[in-house]
């Protein structure tokens, strides 16, 4: 069966801005495809090109099989969307949205009402389901767009950074949803998010992406792995910073942290702290605070561009 | 790559008809949702037939005054006028959808690209029938005659559906442009002008001045008449047929225009 | 306060009047920065004007309704006038309530502003524009046949008549925007107002109007303010017509004025 996401050479031009910059990748059947970056990256832009919403500048993409531009139609009815801002009218209930989603896409209207009522129960809506949407928590609204692209059952579903803004109890319990579609469904899912746990729970590969180029792509496991070392942040009064500095790199290649900070890969691994630690002690330096990491992908971001992903996130 | 592969689509095809009932309906909803919205449908009618007929009652004893009652010359003029800006209650529901983001729902069904607004068409179309209903029986209460008969009633529907969805298709195009329930003003002032300057009050041949010499050329012109074909003469064909002219062929410019407009949602 | 107004001498002016010129110029410059605010104030009435004076010259030929040598422009004048105050007062009032939406209010209300300048300020503003719009309007449509037979004195009484008419527009839209802190509900003002002056002298003459409609518009008191206005334009300058158009205008001034100070004490004692 060939890929249900297919991309080659995408981009996307905004007037002089280049919001991607030739992206290839392809998606395999069944799999959970997460898509990381920072804000600004062009995850969306890539997602709307792929769900029919923008044209590429250049480039093809083949979602389900058929040519995003030139089968549109089709591919819209191949798939289930959930975008960044959910796409619900404040003014009808849920309810209702459901049985218009069936209409939209063309499911007949006693089927329509029986998947509404199955929707509505899986994400938890039920109760909630005659009340008008505009009155629903972002948790609410972020199921109930869930349900909604799920209404015409698609095999490729698209999750636009689909917990953004949601309580961590919201969050694990859209993941275990996303967990159950994809195990129990079969469904092939093309996740965007800004948070590498997100990506590391849930994806079976990882695609980084950095100014509208993919800089890294691996299960979260390899691409981890090729960090390699861990590493050592480090926090030294502001006079000890450039000796301390000088000092740590004779023990693995320095890495990005935030400002005032220090740190540092560890060629030799977590053993290898010890050497570090006798080495500040003789050279007088004074340790405000210490601390090892396991690679994150926070780090293959990091070493990858240069900066960290979550920027307050140290 | 295999164009045949048995991906599981939705297998469903889209019934255009269904979803235009769907999505009809769910602008009655709103509208009742929003009782707001309802005012200005039902008060402007009231108001521009009792106050344009009481105000300009005296037109009538102008020399070539085309009737001797003010109802019969205004009530077309009211309905129509009314009519055109029940496009404004569209244009504002495309925005809020568009600033809600909700539009995008709507973009992403696989039914063809016309549905959509076209939906929004045929509720400003049913929407007439308010003004319709409100100015006849007003101008009924108050003595308006019917000298062409059932026909009179006929033309003025046609007419007002005619006007209401050239509004509908102006206030799209500004909108799919604007993105923004603000541009809801440009929409408006867009269909006064066009009302404005027009034979509202007099026929073109009492005017005197600038006047005439842009009503002349208002598409609005020749509407009326048909509006008033029934009421001001008995529907003769040659008030008739330049007011369907002038609908069909707006309507041609102003779906190429507002088509144009929707490319914009997708870039 | 006082020595940070630019433009004043207010080092030498009582605060009240320093404060309350401080918020007439800033009323001022905002409208005029918001062209949106006064473009329709400008526009509308004139385009209406051009209109329906073209559309209706030929009235001017029926019995009684203007003096001979005059054109139904000229019976529209006071129309203009009076509709661009209209605008202007509720634009202004719209502002206020932008004001209480933004918590502009409460920081005057907080600071050591007179509560009386607060009103003051927005509806000077609000007087300026009035005034503004009667010698624009007036200018503007001279050229084409907009005389005024009571020559500068009438013409005066115009610029009177509209600056006393926005004070109290002005104060009324300030009133509700004071209860209801909405701009929308000030907004909502718009229609009723124009309602009104349908059912009046304003657009046509009521001597040409019949039934219950011609009996409303005749003891409607914008009626008889127009009637006032349209002398000066029509037949020639009268001081009691001129007392009588600026009467009726004063009376809806003192009116708006009792309407708008009794909101704004609400919503200050409410909290704003």
């Amino acid at each position: 069966m060939s890929a249900p996401i297919l991309v080659e050479d995408l981009r996307r031009t905004f007037d002089d801005i280049t919001a991607v910059d030739g992206v290839d990748l392809e998606v395999h059947d069944g799999e959970i495809f997460g898509f990381l970056g920072p804000n600004g990256a062009g995850k969306s832009t890539i997602v709307r090109m792929l769900v029919t919403l923008l044209k590429p500048t250049s480039g093809r993409a083949r979602v389900a099989g058929f040519d995003v531009v030139s089968q549109s139609a089709q591919v819209r009815s191949s798939i289930g969307v959930a975008l960044q801002d959910a796409a619900i009218d404040p003014l009808m209930t849920g309810r209702e949205l459901l049985r218009l989603q069936a209409v939209l896409h063309g499911i007949g209207r006693k089927d329509g009402n029986e998947r509404s009522e199955r929707l509505l129960e899986r994400v938890g809506l039920t109760e909630a389901a005659d009340r008008l949407v505009g009155g629903y928590s972002g948790g609410m609204r972020r199921r109930l767009d869930l349900a909604l692209a799920l209404m015409h059952e698609p095999k490729v579903l698209f999750l636009d950074e689909p917990t953004t803004g949601l309580d961590p109890m919201s969050r694990l319990n859209l993941w275990e949803e996303v967990r159950r579609l994809n195990t129990e469904f079969g469904a092939t899912v093309f996740l965007t998010t800004q948070y590498l746990e997100e990506a590391d729970e849930l994806a079976h590969r990882v695609a980084i992406i950095d100014h509208g180029r993919i800089v890294r792509e691996g299960t979260p496991v390899a691409l981890k792995d090729q960090v390699g070392s861990p590493t050592l942040r480090l926090d030294v009064p502001g006079e000890q910073y450039e000796v301390a500095r000088d000092l740590l790199v004779q023990f693995g290649e320095e890495r990005a942290a935030r400002s005032g900070r220090l740190a540092v890969g560890l060629d030799a691994g977590a053993t290898g702290m010890r050497d570090v630690v006798r080495a500040l002690d003789e050279a007088g330096i004074e340790v405000l605070h210490m601390e090892l990491d396991a690679p994150s992908l926070d780090d293959v971001f990091a070493e990858a561009t240069g900066r960290r992903l979550e920027g307050a996130g140290e | 790559m295999a164009l045949d592969l048995q991906v599981r689509t939705g297998g469903h095809r889209v019934s255009e008809g269904a979803l235009i009932n769907a999505l009809v309906a769910r602008s009655a909803v709103n509208l009742k949702r929003i009782p707001v919205a309802l005012i200005p449908l039902v008060v402007m009618p009231i108001f521009f037939t009792v106050a344009f007929s009481g105000t300009f009652r005296g037109l009538t004893q102008l020399p070539g005054y085309p009737t001797d009652n003010i109802y019969n010359w205004m009530v077309p003029y009211a309905c129509v006028q009314t009519a055109s800006f029940g496009a404004l209650g569209a244009a504002f529901a495309l925005g809020r959808d568009l600033e809600t983001g909700f539009y995008d729902r709507l973009l992403l069904s696989p039914s063809p690209r016309w549905v959509v607004p076209g939906a929004g068409l045929v509720w400003a179309a049913i929407r007439t029938g308010i003004p319709i209903v409100i100015t006849l029986s007003i101008g009924t209460l108050e003595g308006m005659t019917y000298p062409g008969g059932v026909m009179a009633v006929v033309w003025l529907a046609v007419a007002s559906i005619g006007v209401a969805v050239m509004g509908g298709l102006w206030g799209l195009g500004v909108m799919y442009r604007a993105k923004q329930q603000s541009a809801g003003g440009l929409v408006q002032v867009g269909l006064f002008v066009a009302m404005f300057l027009s034979i509202g009050t007099v026929p073109l041949d009492l005017m005197e001045g600038w006047l005439p010499h842009v009503a002349k050329f208002n598409p609005v012109t020749p509407i009326l008449t048909l509006a008033r074909a029934g009421f001001v003469g008995t529907g003769s064909w040659a008030d008739i047929w330049p007011g369907l002219l002038s609908i069909a062929t707006c309507s041609v410019l102003l779906g190429w225009w507002a088509q144009r407009g929707m490319k914009t949602l997708i870039p | 306060m006082t020595t940070t107004v630019a433009g004043t001498r207010a080092s030498h002016m009582p605060l009240f009047v320093a404060q309350s010129w401080a918020l007439v110029m800033r009323a001022v410059v905002r409208f005029v920065r918001q062209p949106a605010s006064w473009i329709p104030g400008m526009v509308f009435p004139l385009l209406l004007v051009a209109v329906n004076s073209s559309a209706m010259s030929r009235v001017a030929t029926l019995p009684g309704v203007v003096p001979p040598g005059t054109t139904f422009l000229m019976f529209l004048l006071p129309a203009a006038i009076i509709q661009g105050v209209m605008f202007g007062g509720i634009s202004g009032g719209a502002e206020l309530a932008t004001d209480i939406q933004t918590g502009f209010f409460d920081r005057l209300i907080s600071s050591p502003v007179s509560r009386p300048s607060i009103l003051v300020g927005r509806l000077g503003g609000a007087m300026a524009f009035g005034a503004f719009q009667a010698v624009v309007f007036q200018l503007i449509l001279w050229p084409f046949g907009g005389d005024v037979v009571g020559g500068i004195a009438g013409r005066l009484v115009l610029v009177v008549v509209a600056v006393v008419l926005s004070l109290g527009f002005g104060a009324l839209a300030a009133g509700i925007a004071a209860r209801t802190g909405q701009a929308e509900a000030v907004q909502g003002f718009f229609p009723l107002v124009f309602i009104s002056l349908f059912l009046s002298s304003c657009f046509f003459p009521t001597e040409l109007m019949s039934g219950w409609y011609q009996t409303v518009a005749e003891y409607n008191p914008i009626s008889v303010m127009v009637d006032g206005m349209r002398y000066q334009v029509l037949e020639g300058f009268s001081w009691s017509e001129a007392a009588q158009s600026v009467g009726v205008a004063a009376i809806i001034a003192v009116l708006g004025l009792w309407f708008a100070a009794a909101g704004v004490r609400k919503r200050i004692a409410v909290g704003g």
